[in-house]
C-alpha cells in the first residue's frame, strides 16, 4: 500500500490556491496537500518551525512553487531548498504565471526540477496541473528520506 | 921614302883589290892606332860620318865620339887590349854636321906577327835608319799596348778564327759571360748565343763580316748562369793580303743596363699609352695657339663621332659654336695655365649639340705649347638639372601657397630659399635669414640640440623631424613641428633638402579643444546610455509586472468562471451559459492581448543580438509550436530551403511564428490550405522571405495599414487577433534594417515579405 503523496503548494493569491485545489481535487489523485500563502511559511514547513513545528517528520514529495510572492519570493524559496543538504534532493515544479526568460533560467540555474507556466486559460491550467500530478505524484520516484 | 918595298906586283894587285873591297862595303871600315888616331878611312866611313878621308885621318875618333859616350870608349879599350873583339856595339857618335847617329860598331885588335895589338879595326854601320824603325817599332808598339789597355779596360774583346773559334777573350768577357778563360778559348762562338735573335740577323752578321765588311749591331748573348745581357757590339774582320779574313775582333759594350731601362720604359709607355686610349673620359691633346689635334683618345671619338684619323691634323676649333667662345677659353686658359669644370656647348660631327665639362691643362712638349683636355659629356646631368630646377619652382609655387612655413636647403644644409609665410611669421628679411641666419628665431636654449639634429640629419641624408619654438614677428614663441626630406639624385647623393614648419600651437590648441569636445560627447552618451539604460530597467520591471498582474486576475477570472459552469451547468440556462462563455472569452482575449504587447515592447526595447540564423530552423519550430493550430488541420505545406541570415534570433524567431500563425488563421476556411514559404530573392545586399497562403487574402487599398499596431482588417467574430502581429514583425524587421510589404487580393490568398540585409562587415557567430 503506497504512502499518499505530500504536495507542498507555495502561493499567495487565495484564488490560485481555490482554483488549484479544486483541479487537485478532481484529479482523485491520493496525496496530502499542504498550503503555504509565501515563502516564510513554506520554509518554516520545510523546517519545521514556526506553525509548522509541530509536524510530522519528512520532506514532502513535491514542491508546487510560485514565483511572485510577497516578502520572500519562490527563487528564493528555491535557493534556499536546493542549497540544503536536506532539502536538495526534494522535487520542486515552478508553477508561475510568469513566462520570462529570465525567471526561467534562473529558476533552472538554482536547480528547479521543472517550471510550468501557469496558463489565462482555466481549461488548460487543469491540463497542466493534471499531468503535474500524473507526473511527479504518481510517476515519480521521490527520493529517499534522508536521516 | 923609305925603303920601300919590293913590291911584288901581286901584292899590289892584292892591296888594289882589297882596297876596292873595303871602299864597296856600305859599312864603314875604320882602322886606328891604339891611341885612337885615325890611320884609314873608307868611303862607306865617309858617307856615314860625314868626314874625307883626308879630313879625318891622322885624326883622333874622339871627334866622333859624343861627350857622354867618352868613358865607353875607354872599356872597349880595355877589353881590346884584352885582346877581345866586341861586336855589335850599339852606341851613338857625332857626324861632322853635328848630328848624331846611331851606329852599330864590331870592334878588333889588330895584331902584328908576334900577336902584338899595334891597332884597332872598327867596322860600323849606321844603324839610325834600323834604330828610328825601332824606336817607331817600338812607340808603336806601346801606342798598341796602350790602345789595347785601353780597349781592354772600356770594352768587352774578343777575337776569333774565321770559323768561330774563340781565340782571345780579355777579362771584361769573362767577367760579363761568367765563363773563365779556359772554358772560352778554344770553344765555339755560339756558346754565348741567347736564342733572342732570328736566324735571319744571324745570317746577316756572317755574310757582312765574312766578306770582310765591319758589322754593328746590339746582341742578347748568354751568360754562363743562363743569365742574359746586351752588348753594343762591332765586329772587324782583320783581313789577309787577298782580302780574306783571317780573325774577326769583336768589340762590344755592355748595354744591359740601358737595354732594360729602354724597355722599361717601352712598357711604361705602352701602360700609359693604353691608359690614355681606354680612358673613359675623352681626352685630346691640341696646340694652344692654333687647336691643332695631336692625339685622341678612344673615348672622345666615341663623344664626338669623328674618327681618329679624321680629326688629328686639324683643328679643334671646329667643335666650338663660335669661335670667340673658343678664343676666350685659351685666354682663361693662358691666364691660369689650368681650367677645370668649364661647362660649353660642343659640335659633334653629326652636328649635334651636346653640353660638357672641359678640364684642360697647359703643358710644355718639347718646347710646344700644348692643350691635355677631358670632357665630360654632361648633357643628361644638365637635363637633369633642368628637371631639378623645374621641379625646385614648383616647390616653391605650392610652398607659397600653404599654410605652413617652408623651405629649400642645399645639400650642406645651407637654406637658400623661403616661402612667404616664413617672412611673414618671422618678421625678418632674406638677408637675416638665408644660409644659416634662421638660428636667429630660435629659443637659444633649444638651439644647440636643434642643430645637432638637423646636422646629423644632414650627414646622415635621413629624414628630419622635430618640434621646438619659432619667435614670431611678435615676439612671441610658438611650437613649430618642423619636418625636412632630403631630395638624392639617381645615385643616392643629396642635392637639396625640402622643409616645411608647421605651426603646432595652434594645431594643439585645436587638438586640445577636439579632445575636451570628445570627452565631453562621452560622457554625455554615457550619461544619456544610463539614461536610457536605467529606463529601460524601469521598463522592463514595469512590463515583468504588469505581465505577471494583468495574468493573475485574467487567470482567477477565467478559472471561476469554469468552475461556476462546472457547478451550475445543470442549472443554466443557454443564455447564461453564453454570458460565461463570452466572460472566460473576454478573459482570455486579453491575456492574448498582455502577451502580445509584452513581446511587441520587449521586441522595442532590447538590445539586437545579432549571430547567424538559421531560417529553417526557425520554421520548424514555430511549426512545432503551432501544432496545436494545425493538427486539426488540411494544410499543404510548401517549404523552401531557407538561406542563413544574421540576425537577433529569437527576435526573427517571433517573426517567422507571426506570419505563420495569421498563414494557418487566414487559411482557415480552406480545405486543404496551401501555405508556401520561400525566399523570393537571394542578392548580394539582401535576403527576400516570403509567407504565401491561400487564404482569404485582403484589400490591398489597406495595405498600408496592415503593419499597424492594433490595426486589424478583419472583424473579431471573423478572425481573431490583436492587431500586434504584423506591427511586431515590422518592428523587429526594421530594427534589422530590412523592409516589411504584402500583397494580397480578397479572397485569393495573401504573400507576406520581409527582407535581412546581410552585413558583409560582420564576420558570422
Amino acid at each position: 500500500m503506497r504512502l499518499p503523496k505530500r504536495i507542498l503548494l507555495v502561493e499567495d493569491a487565495a484564488k490560485d490556491v481555490e482554483l488549484t485545489c479544486a483541479v487537485l481535487e478532481e484529479q482523485k489523485l491520493k496525496h496530502d496537500l499542504v498550503v503555504a500563502r509565501d515563502g516564510g511559511e513554506a520554509l518554516d514547513y520545510l523546517y519545521r518551525r514556526g506553525k509548522f513545528s509541530a509536524r510530522g517528520p519528512g520532506n514532502p514529495d513535491v514542491v508546487l512553487l510560485d514565483i511572485k510572492m510577497p516578502r520572500v519570493n519562490g527563487l528564493e524559496v528555491l535557493q534556499r531548498i536546493k542549497a540544503d543538504p536536506q532539502l536538495h534532493s526534494i522535487p520542486v515544479v515552478m508553477l508561475t504565471s510568469s513566462r520570462e526568460e529570465k525567471d526561467v533560467k534562473s529558476s533552472y540555474a538554482m536547480g528547479a526540477n521543472a517550471y510550468v507556466v501557469k496558463p489565462v486559460n482555466f481549461n488548460e491550467f487543469a491540463e497542466a496541473l493534471r499531468a503535474v500530478g500524473a507526473f511527479w505524484v504518481s510517476l515519480n520516484e521521490t527520493p529517499p528520506m534522508r536521516d | 921614302m923609305k925603303g920601300l918595298v919590293v913590291q911584288s906586283e901581286q901584292e899590289t894587285f892584292l892591296r888594289g883589290r882589297l882596297s876596292a873591297i873595303v871602299d864597296a862595303a856600305d859599312d864603314a871600315i875604320v882602322s886606328k892606332e891604339l891611341d885612337g888616331t885615325i890611320t884609314s878611312w873608307n868611303r862607306a866611313a865617309e858617307k856615314i860620318f860625314g868626314y874625307r878621308a883626308d879630313e879625318i885621318n891622322g885624326r883622333n875618333i874622339a871627334i866622333l865620339i859624343p861627350p857622354d859616350r867618352k868613358d865607353e870608349q875607354a872599356r872597349i879599350s880595355e877589353r881590346i887590349l884584352r885582346g877581345e873583339s866586341v861586336r855589335h856595339f850599339e852606341t851613338l857618335r857625332v857626324r861632322k854636321d853635328g848630328k848624331l847617329i846611331n851606329i852599330s860598331a864590331s870592334i878588333s885588335p889588330i895584331k902584328d906577327e908576334d900577336g902584338k895589338i899595334i891597332g884597332v879595326s872598327i867596322i860600323a854601320r849606321d844603324i839610325t835608319e834600323r834604330k828610328e824603325m825601332e824606336e817607331r817599332h817600338q812607340a808603336a808598339l806601346k801606342e798598341l799596348g796602350d790602345l789595347k789597355a785601353a780597349l781592354d779596360e772600356h770594352a768587352i774583346v774578343a777575337i776569333t778564327t774565321p770559323q768561330g773559334h774563340i781565340t782571345f777573350v780579355n777579362d771584361r768577357f769573362c767577367k760579363i759571360s761568367k765563363y773563365s778563360r779556359e772554358e772560352l778559348l778554344g770553344q765555339d762562338h755560339r756558346l754565348i748565343n741567347s736564342g733572342h735573335h732570328p736566324k735571319s740577323f744571324i745570317r746577316d752578321l756572317w755574310t757582312t763580316i765574312s766578306s770582310g765588311k765591319v758589322w754593328r749591331g746590339e746582341i742578347k748573348n748568354r751568360a754562363k748562369d743562363g743569365s742574359f745581357y746586351w752588348v753594343d757590339t762591332t765586329i772587324v774582320p782583320f783581313l789577309k793580303p787577298d782580302g780574306k779574313p783571317y780573325q774577326y775582333v769583336a768589340i762590344r759594350a755592355d748595354i744591359t743596363e740601358r737595354k732594360n731601362a729602354e724597355e722599361a720604359l717601352r712598357r711604361s709607355e705602352m701602360k700609359f699609352a693604353r691608359a690614355f686610349a681606354n680612358n673613359p673620359s675623352a681626352i685630346a691633346l691640341t696646340r694652344l695657339h692654333d687647336g691643332l689635334v695631336f692625339e685622341v683618345n678612344d673615348t672622345w671619338v666615341a663623344l664626338c663621332g669623328y674618327t681618329r684619323a679624321e680629326v688629328v691634323g686639324r683643328s679643334a676649333r671646329m667643335m666650338w659654336p663660335t669661335s670667340p667662345e673658343a678664343a676666350h677659353f685659351v685666354q682663361v686658359l693662358r691666364e691660369h695655365g689650368v681650367v677645370r669644370g668649364w661647362q660649353q656647348e660642343f659640335r659633334k660631327k653629326s652636328g649635334e649639340m651636346f653640353v660638357a665639362e672641359l678640364s684642360s691643362q697647359l703643358l710644355n712638349f718639347d718646347g710646344e705649347e700644348m692643350i691635355l683636355s677631358t670632357l665630360v659629356d654632361i648633357t643628361a646631368r644638365k637635363q637633369a638639372e633642368v628637371r631639378s630646377q623645374e621641379s625646385e619652382r614648383r616647390f616653391r609655387t605650392m610652398a607659397n601657397s600653404i599654410p605652413q612655413l617652408a623651405w629649400i636647403a642645399r645639400a650642406d644644409g645651407f637654406i637658400f630659399w623661403y616661402n612667404q609665410r616664413w617672412y611673414e611669421y618671422t618678421g625678418a628679411t632674406p638677408q637675416q635669414v638665408e644660409g644659416w641666419g634662421w638660428q636667429s628665431v630660435h629659443d637659444p636654449q633649444i638651439l644647440p640640440q636643434v642643430m645637432s639634429e638637423w646636422k646629423a640629419a644632414i650627414a646622415a641624408g635621413q629624414p628630419f623631424e622635430m618640434e621646438f619654438p619659432l619667435r614670431g614677428a611678435d615676439g612671441k614663441f610658438r611650437r613649430f613641428l618642423t619636418r625636412a626630406l632630403p631630395i638624392k639624385n639617381a645615385a643616392g647623393r643629396v642635392e637639396q633638402w625640402f622643409g616645411t614648419n608647421t605651426n603646432v600651437d595652434e594645431l594643439k590648441r585645436v587638438q586640445h579643444e577636439i579632445e575636451k569636445l570628445n570627452a565631453e560627447l562621452e560622457q554625455r552618451v554615457a550619461d544619456r546610455t544610463a539614461e536610457l539604460q536605467s529606463a529601460n530597467k524601469e521598463l522592463e520591471a514595469f512590463c515583468y509586472s504588469v505581465s505577471h498582474d494583468l495574468r493573475a486576475p485574467l487567470r482567477h477570472i477565467d478559472g471561476y468562471v469554469n468552475l461556476l459552469q462546472r457547478d451550475s451547468e445543470a442549472v443554466l440556462s443557454p443564455r447564461s451559459r453564453h454570458f460565461m462563455s463570452v466572460i472566460a472569452d473576454s478573459a482570455r482575449q486579453m491575456g492574448r492581448l498582455i502577451d502580445d504587447l509584452l513581446v511587441f515592447s520587449r521586441m522595442s526595447r532590447c538590445e539586437l543580438k545579432r549571430r547567424e540564423v538559421r531560417l529553417d530552423a526557425l520554421v520548424e519550430d514555430a511549426l512545432q509550436k503551432l501544432q496545436p493550430e494545425t493538427q486539426d488541420r488540411n494544410i499543404v505545406w510548401a517549404l523552401a530551403k531557407l538561406p542563413a541570415v544574421q540576425a537577433d534570433e529569437s527576435m526573427l524567431r517571433q517573426v517567422v511564428l507571426n506570419l505563420i500563425s495569421n498563414a494557418i488563421k487566414y487559411t482557415r476556411p480552406r480545405n486543404p490550405a496551401h501555405i508556401e514559404i520561400g525566399c523570393s530573392s537571394e542578392g548580394p545586399d539582401e535576403v527576400v522571405i516570403f509567407v504565401r497562403d491561400d487564404g482569404v487574402g485582403f484589400d490591398m487599398h489597406y495595405a498600408h495599414k496592415l503593419f499597424g499596431v492594433f490595426q486589424r482588417l478583419h472583424l473579431d467574430e471573423d478572425f481573431e487577433g490583436t492587431g500586434i502581429g504584423l506591427a511586431s514583425v515590422r518592428r523587429i524587421i526594421s530594427r534589422h534594417g530590412g523592409r516589411t510589404w504584402a500583397e494580397g487580393e480578397i479572397d485569393r490568398g495573401a504573400t507576406l515579405y520581409f527582407s535581412i540585409p546581410i552585413r558583409k562587415d560582420r564576420p558570422a557567430g
